[in-house]
């Protein structure tokens, strides 16, 4: 009895009449009242999952595990490295989802067993669950470039997960030598955070212009276009930023790394660039308990049904955030590996837990995205994606990048000022909705 | 018998019709899912926690389902809500509105959420105080906190939003649809004189 959810229990029985009527089941309604709902990882899905399963289903019995004490946030920590924010508004704690009556763990989930619905952790504990969502982020293919390692990145930082790695790259960025070319070695797709190496290139760029006069920003790339490029195209040459992009097609592909020599090899001629500053940002794939929980598909992602978030590997696993992949009626129908997007993500995952274990429907799903970068302190772009599901994919009714200068006549310079304002906005309100 | 069920068809035929009409993906989602995806911006339940992002709870259904609809049709300025407002058939965007006029109003001032404080000015607050009871309250009456179809609340409501719509006002470069009374009073005021009630209504609560 004790493996039942409320659902199947209502279902067995006819509903709550029946339960009053029936003297026998009466010893499991409270168990069987309080389903259990694990979250697997606390950051912009994870949280957010947890926080409104809690809110929409009060009587659940929501537990929330989480490697770290404290978060820190990816996105706007890119302004951190040229010293225009501080790493203590980018980090945040547990204690309002603890207010909420979550159970919050901190230790790391090392198994996920689907069959026998329980999480295992390196603390030794393990949780039964009816429903699981994992949102555990990406895991950093280290291996992908010959040379490079978890050992390499603490001389060429990938700054990639926000805390010890991005304090490394600014003190790497501040004694490095003027003259040096500022190296960013930008992934192939899918990644966290799509804009983000261009935004790192903008803000670094305009940093130099008073502490590294004579360096440029070089972004060695693997792919032939990124997201929001116009905008950062046409805002480097606006803004007189040195960003030189080189495309994969053209030379941008790094083959090897050489951490002794601090120089990195790219393109088919094997040209080689050597500075005292390089940012090598690697391939990605799901985090890693998604690979032991046997979630992940051929490229290392996480397959969900687009209507629920639920995986198509294993039933009552929700996997939500960066790790998920959501199949598109066509290849433009997909949002980014964003905060917002996992934000949108966990509350289509706790729409469909609370509705299953309320035995309710859960009506079709809803998504958003928005996402600012900053180029400088006075200049953001953005892009915003609503969407929905159509013949059982997601299906994006509405996406657009920031209007071009151009379009933007004499008020170009104040929709831009705004846009930087509207980040920071941005960042406060989702926090509190993740983390107060 | 015959005749109802085709009738019950057409019925269901057309209702479909209707709906893929409407061009949405999101026909069938409950209000709570539609409206909970603004909250990354404006807050949970609508109260927002960011200096530049309005709370949006407990404002007329009318009001924000007006301003959506300028949104998405163009006639009125923003950044990017033009573009969010866009991805919603009218129905979803009404959905949305009332909603949120369902929630409670948060002051920006006693927000338990907020981090920074709105840093309002005391003395242009004073200032802007004059300024609104003599420009403004008429219509935005005991210190903004009147609301209807076409006036939004303002007390409360955050600094640098304000900050950023009042210079919008008097910005040519943007579209901001205006009643004529509400013009008058714009064309008389400077940006400055906005601005400092921009500092007085959000130094309000309750």
């Amino acid at each position: 009895m004790s493996q039942f959810t409320r659902r199947t229990f209502l279902k067995l029985t006819g509903g709550a009449a029946a339960v009053t009527a029936s003297g026998l089941y009466l010893p499991s309604i409270g168990r069987a009242a309080a389903p259990r709902v694990v979250v697997v990882g606390g950051g912009y899905g994870g949280a957010v999952a947890a926080k409104y399963v809690k809110k929409g289903l009060p009587s659940a019995d929501v537990t929330l595990i989480e490697m770290n004490e404290k978060y820190i946030s990816c996105p706007l920590s890119n302004p951190v490295l040229v010293g225009h924010r501080d790493m203590k508004v980018q980090t945040w704690g547990y204690e309002g989802l603890k207010k909420h009556g979550i159970n919050v763990v901190i230790d790391e989930v090392t198994g996920i067993d689907a069959a026998a619905k329980k999480v295992t952790t390196k603390g030794g504990k393990s949780f039964e669950y009816d429903k699981l969502v994992v949102s555990p982020g990406v895991e950093l293919k280290f291996g992908a470039i010959e040379g490079f390692s978890a050992e390499a990145a603490e001389k060429m930082p990938h700054a990639w997960k926000a805390g010890p790695q991005t304090l490394l790259l600014k003190k790497q960025l501040e004694s490095m030598t003027d003259g040096d070319p500022f190296i960013i070695v930008a992934p192939p797709n899918p990644f966290r955070c799509p804009p983000g190496p261009y935004e790192r290139a903008s803000l670094v760029a305009h940093w130099m212009k008073k502490h590294k006069p004579k360096s440029k920003v070089i972004i060695l790339d693997a792919k032939d276009a990124f997201a929001k490029q116009p905008l950062f195209v046409s805002g480097w040459k606006e803004l007189g930023l040195n960003v030189e992009w080189k495309k994969g097609a053209e030379g941008g592909k790094v083959t090897k790394i050489d951490v002794a020599g601090m120089t990195v090899t790219a393109g088919d001629m094997g040209d080689t660039y050597k500075s005292s500053c390089i940012n090598v940002i690697p391939p990605q794939v799901a985090g890693h308990i998604a690979h032991v929980g046997g979630l992940v598909n051929d490229k290392g992602w996480c397959p969900v049904n687009p209507a629920t978030c639920e995986s198509t590997l294993h039933k009552d696993v929700y996997v939500i955030g960066d790790a998920c992949a959501i199949a598109g009626l066509t290849d433009k129908d997909a949002l980014p590996k964003s905060g917002y997007a996992a934000n949108s993500e966990a509350k289509v995952a706790a729409a469909n837990i609370v509705a299953a274990l309320s035995g309710k429907e859960a009506g079709d799903p809803s998504y958003a995205n928005t996402c600012y970068s900053i180029l400088t302190p006075d200049y953001g772009i953005s892009v915003a994606h609503i969407g929905g599901v159509s013949e059982g994919k997601l299906k994006i009714t509405s996406t657009a990048i920031s209007p071009p200068s151009a379009d933007l006549g004499a008020g170009k310079d104040t929709f831009r000022k705004q846009e930087a304002i509207y980040a920071e906005g941005w960042y406060q309100s989702i926090m509190a909705d993740t983390f107060a | 018998m015959q005749k109802k069920k085709s009738t019950t068809l057409l019925t269901s035929a057309l209702l479909a019709g209707g709906l893929l009409l409407a061009g949405s993906a999101m026909a069938g989602a409950s209000p709570e899912m539609l409206s909970n995806t603004c909250a990354g911006c404006h807050g949970p339940d609508g109260v927002s926690a960011g200096p530049s992002m309005p709370s949006i709870a407990g404002m007329p259904a009318k009001h924000l389902e007006g301003m959506l609809k300028e949104f998405k049709d163009g006639s009125r300025h923003s950044t990017i809500m033009v573009r969010v407002a866009k991805g919603y058939s009218d129905e979803e965007l009404k959905t949305i509105a009332e909603f949120y006029s369902k929630l409670k109003w948060g002051d920006a001032k006693t927000n338990p959420n907020m981090v920074e404080d709105t840093k309002v000015d005391p003395a242009l607050a004073k200032k802007g105080k004059a300024i609104a009871d003599k420009q403004c309250e008429k219509c935005h009456e005991e210190g903004g906190v009147k609301q209807d179809e076409s006036t939004p609340r303002m007390a409360g409501q955050w600094l640098d939003y304000l900050l950023i719509k009042m210079a919008d006002l008097k910005d040519p470069n943007f579209k901001v649809p205006q009643e004529k009374k509400m013009k008058e009073k714009v064309d008389k005021l400077s940006v400055d004189e906005l601005k400092a009630t921009a500092h007085f209504y959000a130094s309000q609560a309750k």
